[in-house]
């Protein structure tokens, strides 16, 4: 079956209308889907992504290990310290070395602190996808005071390069620790304003519960993660699963709902939130003092062989492999994506529900189209 | 694009102009003759002693807006003959209480809008155009709009194309014709006026249609088919819950009738029921969130305003607002007692009061709401709100039979 | 915040101390360059080659110091610079850090290209800077 144009211009049947939700669409960013309409009732659903493929993972091949970090993480923007962080640890793990604990605490920090960014941002164009604008307004107004904590310690507001091989590049502030707690404590009293007018909102609930239902085997046997696997009741978190930094030192609850609905997916996220808030917490008052850097030579040499590491993104379980043969520059990097794991359930679910449903699923399943084709 | 053939492109630059002609005119060069023209007339007859024609009435200060005698041999009365002074039906619907005024209040309502919901989302809204939290910034995008080019898509039906946005202009003054604002301030009156706005409402799923069939687009055509689906179904409903009013105010279809009957308590208290019916119908009429599923941006991009480009689609939207100003108008006729008021504020002013509280409710919606889907859209409008209409019309009977009102 | 008028605090220069190994926490805007400190290693461009390949060495004949004799300074071209910082973190002397200058809008891409003694100026940020404060439950700024 072609995609693409072409396959919007044959003529299938009289009843059958073909639409493409392509790139220029104010309702699936940079990525194309095509459906097949019938009536009210999806009937077919091809995802074609590869829009925004910039070639990542063969441009890694050209460059050592410290310069690959400003390359990968502007594929993913809203996520950028969970997306370097498995490199530099593959990396590490190749080079041999150890970073002290002082580092690995502030990477836990920074990475919680993305996770939020990105929970916001998806909660802002769920909003706006079902139609509701003062959700898109507000959380990406509150999300200005997690940019400005990421750029106190970060030095920039989004891509910080901050979580390198060799540890962290610098130290934070002094007067990060207060401000931090002040901005949690604010914002935990937003999240109450936030249930009132979207999570309990009863509009909201009547086009998100019961619609683009995972059932939970289904679930399993596609192979999604994150909040996608989470919300339809397996408790699997690579957090808890395979501790990596400090998390195995921090008590944090991992939220499931049995319910495999959108509704399950919204509430995973509203909850992941404040769990990160109590995550960054506890970081906050158990960090020892010491170093934060591992002196490494900008031209290191990696021990041949391979590496594969697992951290758990903001939207599920990011993995790179790294096959090294001793230079100063990888073989091959692979990178494991969780947008592109939960696509295959985009097409699954999205037959058989509504058109309008359409948005509401998508957003769901927090797919992220430069994540997604690296 | 593909290339027109030269009668299609000379057609589109006549009906271009005849854009820019048809709006621009009421607007501007109507006010302008009556300010220069007739007025000086009219008061040089009060300082030259002439003998005046009775129709300048001093016991009211509305002397503008009393009813016309005709005197065929008095010169001051001549322009009122010609049908262009103070008290012509030109005037009146051209100028105020007619499309000039309405069209202006519209742009400011758009300004209010997008003051209120930045308000509601910790946001500023228009703060550049004009000195003053940015009031001119509807005159500033109908500028802009201006100077856009209005593009026909190659495969489109032109001639309904671009006749949609005539017919919504005609059909929102057309509405506008026969609600009054005041006990003598009104364009025509008539004693079936309600049911005139009433059937004209009807109307505008066909001109929806119209545009979504013509644009020659799959996303446009099922938004069209989307919007004629959400506005018949609550045709229904809308006009059931003024079948309580009507059996309230005597039997009579007179908007000004109506008014007076309600001289000893509003009818939104008795007519609670029918109040909510009318107001949500209203906001599914006029496309508001949470009933805007035609035009959703997320899914069908636009819906049947997609082709739509520049002054194409800024008639459409003045239309829709001018509709928004029209519907809280009738509301407030309805329900809140139209013009009445304690003395000392003119009825006129009493009524634009009410009419501004009543586009606020309209607004606000817009901040606290997401969309509703399409079949939930349906199941609600002929399930909940007929059955809600219904018992308004049952308490409308027992209160008229049993004498209480 | 009405973004053009006013600006948030950003935190002070950053830089890289080599002796110990860390740099300290900065804004990485525009580059600072101290021509007293710079000999010329073009350290700092090879960093930058296979990022973005935004700084290259120039000779300034007019600026002379004894500790830089082929008087070669890195010249930045913010067109391409990606405001990563690791040229900061590759150098061992000292002469390169990052301030809180980001505005650096101009007409022509020429224009884009700072010569080193352009980057010696210490930035001049004229717009009244606030800070968000957050009391009593509300967010704002003075």
């Amino acid at each position: 079956m072609s995609v693409g144009s072409a396959f919007v211009t044959e003529k299938i049947s009289d009843d059958k209308l073909t639409l493409s939700i392509g790139p220029q669409h104010p309702g699936a960013g940079h990525f194309r889907f095509t459906v097949t309409i019938e009536g009210d009732t999806i009937v077919d659903c091809v995802p074609d992504p590869g829009y925004v493929h910039r070639g990542a993972e063969k441009q890694t091949e050209y460059r050592t290990f410290l310069q690959s970090i400003p390359l990968l993480e502007r594929s993913s923007l809203t996520d950028v310290t969970n997306i370097i962080m498995p490199f530099s640890m593959a990396a590490e793990e190749l080079m041999g070395i150890q970073i002290p604990p002082r580092a690995q605490y502030l990477r836990m920090i920074m990475s919680e602190n993305q996770r939020i960014l990105s929970h916001l941002y998806w909660l802002g164009i769920q909003g706006i996808f079902l139609g509701h604008s003062t959700v898109f307004m507000w959380p990406l107004g509150d999300r200005e005071l997690f940019i400005d904590l990421g750029q106190m310690i970060g030095g920039a507001r989004i891509t910080y390069s901050y979580a390198i091989p060799g540890g962290v590049r610098n130290d934070m502030p002094d007067n990060f620790k207060d401000r931090a707690l002040k901005v949690f404590d604010y914002f935990e009293s937003r999240l109450k304003d936030y249930e009132k007018i979207f999570f309990n909102n009863p509009l909201v609930l009547k086009r998100t519960q019961g619609v683009g239902v995972l059932p939970r085997a289904e679930a399993i046997r596609l192979g999604v993660v994150g909040q996608t696997l989470r919300a339809s009741g397996v408790k699997s978190d690579t957090r808890i699963d395979e501790p990596y930094n400090f998390y195995k030192d921090i008590n944090f609850e991992v939220p499931t709902y049995n319910s495999c609905d959108t509704w399950a997916r919204c509430m995973v996220h509203l909850a992941e939130m404040r769990q990160s808030m109590n995550i960054m917490r506890q970081c906050l008052g158990k960090m020892p003092q010491g170093p934060v850097r591992v002196r490494l030579s900008p031209q290191q040499r990696a021990q041949a062989g391979e590496a594969y590491t697992r951290v758990e993104a903001a939207r599920g379980a990011l993995a790179f492999h790294i096959i090294s043969d001793g230079t100063t520059r990888p073989y091959r990097v692979k990178i494991s994506v969780p947008s592109f794991r939960n696509l295959i359930a985009l097409s699954r679910l999205l037959i058989g529900s509504h058109v309008a449903d359409m948005p509401a699923i998508y957003w769901s399943l927090d797919y992220w189209p430069v994540e997604a084709d690296r | 694009m593909a290339a027109l053939t030269n009668f299609e492109q000379f057609v589109k630059r006549i009906l271009e102009i005849v854009f820019w002609v048809v709006i621009l005119v009421p607007m501007i060069i109507i006010p302008i003759f009556f300010f220069v023209y007739v007025l000086p007339i009219e008061f040089s007859c009060h300082f030259s002693m002439l003998n005046c024609s009775q129709h300048i009435n001093w016991s009211s200060a509305l002397y503008l807006f009393s009813p016309a005698e005709l005197n065929p041999f008095d010169p001051t009365s001549f322009i009122s003959q010609m049908g262009l002074g103070a008290t012509s039906i030109l005037f009146k619907s051209s100028f105020f209480p007619g499309i000039t005024f309405a069209a202006i209040l519209s742009s400011f309502v758009i300004w209010y809008e997008r003051k209120l919901l930045a308000k509601m989302q910790y946001r500023i809204g228009p703060q550049y155009a004009g000195r003053v939290e940015g009031w001119l910034q509807s005159f500033a995008d109908l500028f802009k709009l201006m100077f856009k080019e209005i593009v026909i898509p190659a495969k489109a039906d032109a001639l309904f194309f671009l006749a949609v946005p005539f017919a919504m202009m005609a059909l929102a003054g057309a509405l506008l014709a026969v609600i009054p604002i005041s006990a003598n301030i009104y364009i025509t009156s008539s004693p079936y006026s309600l049911l005139i706005a009433l059937a004209i409402l009807s109307f505008f799923p066909l001109t929806v249609v119209m545009a979504g069939w013509a644009s020659a687009n799959k996303f446009s055509f099922i938004g069209g088919i989307r919007a004629l689906y959400q506005m018949i179904s609550y045709e229904i409903p809308f006009i059931l819950s003024v079948v309580g009013i009507i059996i309230l105010s005597g039997g009579t279809l007179s908007l000004s009738q109506i008014v007076i009957a309600q001289g000893r308590i509003w009818f939104v208290i008795p007519m609670i029921l029918g109040a909510v019916v009318f107001y949500i119908t209203s906001m599914a009429e006029l496309e508001r969130i949470p009933f805007d599923l035609p035009e959703a941006d997320s899914e069908i991009v636009a819906g049947w305003l997609t082709e739509y480009t520049s002054m194409n689609f800024g008639v459409i939207n003045l239309a829709t607002y001018i509709k928004l100003y029209g519907l809280s108008a009738l509301f407030t006729i309805l329900f809140l007692g139209g013009w009445q008021g304690p003395a000392p504020i003119p009825g006129a002013l009493w009524f634009m009061i009410k009419t501004i509280i009543m586009i606020t409710l309209f607004l606000i919606p817009r901040g606290a709401f997401g969309r509703i889907r399409i079949d939930q859209l349906i199941g609600f409008g002929w399930l909940w709100l007929v059955a809600l209409s219904f018992s308004n019309i049952f308490i409308a009977v027992v209160l008229k039979a049993t004498g209480i009102l | 915040m009405q973004y053009p008028d006013v600006q948030t605090q950003m935190a002070k220069y950053y830089t890289y101390d080599p002796k110990l190994g860390v740099a300290n926490a900065g804004y990485k805007g525009r580059h600072i360059l101290w021509l007293d400190k710079c000999t010329g290693c073009q350290l700092c461009s090879i960093a930058c080659e296979n990022i973005s390949q935004a700084i290259e060495m120039v000779k300034v004949p007019s600026v002379i110091k004894p500790q830089n004799k082929k008087t070669l300074y890195p010249q930045v071209d913010y067109a391409k610079c990606v405001f990563c910082g690791l040229c900061v973190d590759a150098c061992p002397f000292y002469a390169l850090g990052m301030t809180e200058d980001f505005n650096l809008v101009s007409t022509s891409k020429k224009a884009l290209v700072y010569s080193p003694e352009k980057l010696a100026i210490p930035p001049n940020v004229t717009r009244k800077k606030v800070e968000f404060k957050i009391e009593n439950g509300e967010a704002f700024h003075d």
